[in-house]
């Protein structure tokens, strides 16, 4: 395996594919190289080429969550978002970019199950435990994205700058199709160097978990208020950061039988993300 | 920029590694430094975890090339730190195995903050298990280590 320090974002994005894997943080990537879950011929390392730090609302792609955690000048859900993810050492290697991209947690796939995510017919959680799992979107693939921040982003309405386009982070995400397995829109040579995010009137992200602290979210509602809108997103329901419309959207949902907790517990953090945020 | 040099606790150590060798591989096998323990070797439970300029970092999932030209300070870099006596002081460990990451975490909080609060030690510790469910005597290490 080679070892790649590229002199831009340009030309570190265009060595990306055939054999060549970003690495940032490798809070994710690492252990799914040693688990072969990723094999690489080339690691691309990004540190030096992707802009780091916080000025007016734009966030460097680079900056780690332990960076996010403590900004006074970002919005209380991101922070939040930031503060409640895995642990200090994790945030502290991981970068918010990285963080956007991170694979799921799904036991099947991270064990090469032959699942829809890999390639298969069928979704093992389905039929298999799944307790962990989703409750939208899951008719698939049921899989439950893992990122707090990302639901943050999803309700502040951010936009990403990558290297190839700018576009809201509601559309670095998909479902996947027959076609096309990927939980992302992100092409192949694609890096997200930066992330704008819009200033509210107050936001909130409150996050249920197994227990306190270092644990992926079962669910997690970010609610941002701009004037008289307010924007809800979840962690942890779907196969991608989910955007509900409003409160009564979670009567749509279609949870498996080992997750209708999950409806109950959203029910209840829209609840007091809704009355948690002031409005004057 | 090339990095062949690792700095570690104040020493200098030529870095001859495979592309994919962790730090802690690194520290352990190759430098002798095997104070820094791996128990889960996928970062999730802070056994392995060492500063790089400062700040609490699991060498277990770190690749070595990417340290560059940050200093690493291990469990054996903080034998002097008075954070050692008041772990023995409050008997703050039952086999001592997540020991030096709990340590070397404990250090990284007490440097920003000399004397911090119980919800401080708590925040900052949570990514250092102990199976051994030592954490009321690791908090009360943590928060009288001045003492």
């Amino acid at each position: 395996m080679k070892f790649v320090r590229p002199e831009s974002p340009e030309a570190a994005a265009s060595s990306l594919g055939n054999g060549s894997v970003a690495l940032a943080g490798g809070t994710d990537l690492v252990p799914m190289l040693r688990d072969g879950l990723v094999q690489a011929d080339e690691l691309v390392f990004l540190r030096d080429v992707v802009p780091r730090g916080v000025q007016s609302g734009r966030i460097g792609a680079g900056t780690t969550l332990a960076e996010l955690e403590v900004d006074p000048e970002l919005p209380q859900a991101l922070r939040e978002a930031c503060a409640a993810s895995a642990s200090p050492q994790l945030r502290s290697m991981g970068t918010i970019g990285g963080n956007l991209l991170q694979a799921t947690r799904c036991w099947y796939w991270r064990l090469r199950f032959p699942c829809y995510l890999h390639g298969g017919d069928r979704c093992h959680a389905r039929q298999g435990t799944h307790r962990e799992h989703a409750i939208f979107g899951n008719d698939r693939c049921a899989s439950a994205h893992p990122s707090d921040p990302a639901a943050a982003l999803l309700a502040l309405g951010a936009r990403l700058q990558t290297t190839r386009r700018e576009l809201p982070v509601a559309d670095l995400y998909r479902l996947p199709t027959e076609e096309n397995r990927n939980l992302t829109a992100l092409e192949r040579d694609e890096l997200i160097l930066e992330l704008d995010v819009p200033t509210p009137d107050a936001s909130v992200y409150l996050k249920a978990m197994d227990r306190r602290a270092w644990s992926f979210a079962l669910v997690g509602v970010a609610a941002a208020r701009f004037g008289a809108e307010t924007r809800l997103a979840l962690a942890g329901v779907a196969p991608v950061p989910w955007l509900l419309e409003n409160p009564s959207a979670l009567e749509q949902s279609t949870p498996l039988p080992g997750t209708a907790y999950k409806v109950e517990i959203a029910r209840a953090l829209v609840r007091r993300a809704l009355a948690s945020l002031p409005t004057t | 920029m090339a990095f062949d040099e690792l700095r570690v606790n104040g020493g200098s150590y030529p870095l001859a590694a495979a592309v994919g060798r962790t730090l802690a591989e690194t520290l352990r096998e190759d430098l002798g430094l095997t104070g820094t323990k791996v128990a889960c070797g996928e970062g999730h439970c802070g056994a392995c975890t060492v500063l790089l300029d400062g700040v609490p970092t699991l060498s277990c999932i770190t690749l070595v090339h990417t340290v560059g030209n940050r200093d690493v300070t291990t469990i054996e870099g903080l034998r002097e730190h008075p954070l050692v006596a008041s772990f023995v002081r409050a008997d703050a460990l039952q086999c001592g195995f997540c020991t030096p990451g709990q340590i070397v975490s404990a250090a990284a909080l007490v440097a920003a903050i000399p004397s911090p609060t119980r919800e401080e030690v708590r925040h900052a510790m949570s990514g250092n298990l102990c199976r051994c469910g030592a954490y009321p005597k690791i908090e009360e290490a943590v928060v009288t280590w001045q003492d």
